[in-house]
C-alpha cells in the first residue's frame, strides 16, 4: 500500500497538491474582477460568493475564517485578495493579513484604491502572471501521508450509499490514519440518530460531548422551525433512491467514518489539530457549505461519494466523486471519477476501497479530476449563522 | 435469476434488496459475514434496492438497520412487505409534532 504522495511542500509545514494562484475575494463586489483574472491567466482559480457584507458580528467572523482558512488551505501557492472599498472586519486587507502568516505570497487590489474595476482589473492580472511566473518554479516532493487531510463528504444518498461507496470512503480513512495521517468529516445533520455510535467511538468523553451538542443544537434549530424534517433531510432524492427516515440517512452515512477513533471536533471551517486519527466539523448537510468548511480547515483532497450521481466540487480541494449505483455511475460518469457498483456483484471492500486510495493519491500526485479537466467550479458556499443586515 | 438481498446486522428487521423486485418473488436474505441465508417471499413490488421486513413487526416497534433504530412502525407490517415512509416515522427533527 503507498503511503506517500508527490506534493508541494509550503513554507508553514503544510503540502500542497496543487500549486494555484488564488483570486479570494473579499465581498461580493469584486467577484467579477476574481473571476476575469482566473479566466485570462492559468492556473489561477477564483474563490467568489455573495457574502462580506452587512452581516452581523459572529456571521461575518464565519466568513473572513473561511476565507482565510481558503487563502490558507495548501493547494493555493500564492494569494490575491480582492475587495472594492473597505468592509470592517473583512477587508482584504485583514484577510491578507492573516494569510501573509502562512509565509507564502499575498497581495492585495483594492477596486477604489487602483482607480476603479478597469485599473484593478490591469493590477490584479499583473499580479497573477508575475505570481505564476513565480510559483510555477517549484517543484513536487515526495511527502508522508501524516501531511494529508483527507476529507470526505456525501451527498444525493440513497440506499447503496451505506451499503458501498460510503464504506469504501471508510476504508481510505482507516488506511490514511494508519499512515499517520488525518480524515475530516462533518454534515452534523446526518449524524442526528447516529449518537450510540458517536458515544462508541470517541477518543474522549469531551469530544463525545462536543459532537452530542452540536447534533442537539442542530436539532434544536429544525424543530423550531415547526416542520417536519422530512423532505429537507433526508431530501426528496434521498427519499426515492429508498431511505425512509433522518436516522437511516445518518447510519449510512456514518460508515464513510471508517473504524478509527474520533480524535477531535471542530466549530466550521477552523482548522483541526495535528493528532493523526478522525476529525468532524460542524456543517450542515447542505454539499457546498460542508465542504467549504472542510477546505478551509486545510484539507487538500475531498472524496465525495454519492448514490444518485453528483457534480459537485470544489475550485480549491481536488474533489472525487464515486458512487455504488451502477444506474447513477452510467448517467453521470462524466463528472464522476469511481464506480464501486461492483460491490453488488461479488467485488469486496478491500477491492473497490484500495481503487478508491488509488484514485486519491493519484489525483494528490497531479491526475486531474474530471471536474479540473472541464474547469468546473460549483461548490463554494460559506455557511451562515445569522441573518443579512 | 434468484433475487438478493443484504441483512447489514443480525439484529435488523430489515433487510435490502439488490435491484428491484415483484410481488410474491423468493428473495435469498444474507446477513453481513454470515453463511446462512434465509427466504423471504416480498409481498409487495420493490423499487430497486428498497427495504423490505424480514420478520413481522408490531405497530410502534423500532425498525432496526445497522443494528440501531432508524424509526418506528406507523403500522403493523408483515414479514416481505415493503418498507418505506409509508410505515416508518422518524424519532427525530420532528417540528411537526412539537408544533401540535
Amino acid at each position: 500500500m503507498r503511503d506517500f504522495f508527490y506534493g508541494y511542500p509550503r513554507p508553514d509545514g503544510q503540502v500542497g497538491i496543487r500549486n494555484h494562484v488564488l483570486m479570494l475575494s473579499g465581498t461580493l463586489y469584486a467577484n467579477p474582477t476574481c473571476e476575469r483574472v482566473a479566466h485570462m491567466v492559468q492556473n489561477t482559480i477564483p474563490i467568489v460568493h455573495p457574502l462580506g457584507r452587512c452581516q452581523i458580528a459572529p456571521d461575518l467572523a464565519q466568513t473572513f475564517r473561511t476565507l482565510v482558512g481558503h487563502g490558507n488551505n495548501p493547494n493555493a501557492g500564492a494569494v490575491i485578495v480582492v475587495d472594492h472599498f473597505k468592509e470592517q472586519g473583512c477587508t482584504a486587507d485583514d484577510i491578507a493579513h492573516e494569510v501573509a502568516k502562512s509565509g507564502k505570497p499575498v497581495e492585495v487590489v483594492n477596486i477604489r484604491r487602483e482607480g476603479g474595476a478597469i485599473e484593478a482589473l490591469a493590477v490584479a492580472t499583473r499580479l497573477a502572471v508575475e505570481m505564476n511566473r513565480k510559483i510555477n518554479m517549484q517543484q513536487r516532493e515526495r511527502t508522508g501521508l501524516n501531511k494529508l487531510i483527507y476529507g470526505f463528504n456525501c451527498g444525493t444518498s440513497d440506499v447503496t450509499s451505506g451499503l458501498a461507496h460510503n464504506r469504501c470512503v471508510g476504508w481510505v480513512c482507516d488506511r490514511v490514519i494508519e499512515a499517520g495521517g488525518r480524515a475530516l468529516g462533518a454534515e452534523v445533520t446526518e449524524m442526528m440518530g447516529g449518537e450510540e455510535l458517536i458515544r462508541a467511538r470517541a477518543k474522549t468523553p469531551e469530544v463525545a460531548a462536543k459532537l452530542l451538542g452540536m447534533i442537539e443544537r442542530m436539532e434544536k434549530s429544525i424543530l423550531a422551525c415547526g416542520v417536519d424534517l422530512r423532505g429537507s433531510q433526508p431530501t426528496g432524492d434521498n427519499i426515492a433512491g429508498g431511505l425512509s427516515t433522518i436516522e437511516e440517512k445518518s447510519l449510512g452515512a456514518m460508515q464513510k467514518w471508517g473504524s478509527k477513533p474520533i480524535v477531535g471536533a471542530v466549530d466550521y471551517a477552523f482548522p483541526i489539530g495535528e493528532e493523526s486519527g478522525l476529525w468532524l466539523m460542524d456543517t450542515p448537510g447542505h454539499g457546498g457549505e460542508s465542504i467549504t468548511g472542510i477546505a478551509a480547515s486545510g484539507s487538500q483532497v475531498m472524496s465525495f461519494s454519492t448514490g444518485g450521481g453528483h457534480t459537485i466540487n470544489h475550485p480549491l480541494m481536488i474533489t472525487m466523486r464515486l458512487t455504488g449505483n451502477r444506474e447513477s455511475w452510467e448517467l453521470m460518469k462524466d463528472t464522476m471519477e469511481v464506480d464501486v457498483s461492483d460491490m453488488f456483484e461479488g467485488a469486496s471492500l478491500d477491492e473497490a476501497g484500495e481503487r478508491l486510495f488509488n484514485e486519491v493519491l493519484d489525483l494528490c500526485d497531479g491526475k486531474m479530476s474530471k471536474a479540473e479537466a472541464l474547469r468546473e467550479f460549483n461548490a463554494f458556499a460559506i455557511n451562515r449563522c445569522g441573518p443579512s443586515v | 435469476m434468484t433475487l438478493r438481498a443484504l441483512i447489514i446486522d443480525p439484529r435488523d428487521n430489515v433487510a435490502n434488496l439488490i435491484g428491484p423486485g415483484s410481488k410474491g418473488a423468493e428473495v435469498q436474505c444474507t446477513v453481513e459475514r454470515q453463511k446462512e441465508t434465509e427466504t423471504v417471499r416480498l409481498l409487495d413490488d420493490i423499487p430497486s434496492n428498497h427495504k423490505f421486513a424480514r420478520t413481522d413487526i408490531q405497530a410502534g416497534e423500532p425498525i432496526v438497520k445497522y443494528g440501531l433504530s432508524i424509526g418506528r412502525a406507523s403500522k403493523a407490517i408483515r414479514r416481505g412487505e415493503y418498507v418505506h415512509v409509508h410505515n416508518i416515522e422518524s424519532n427525530r427533527g420532528r417540528g411537526d409534532l412539537q408544533a401540535k
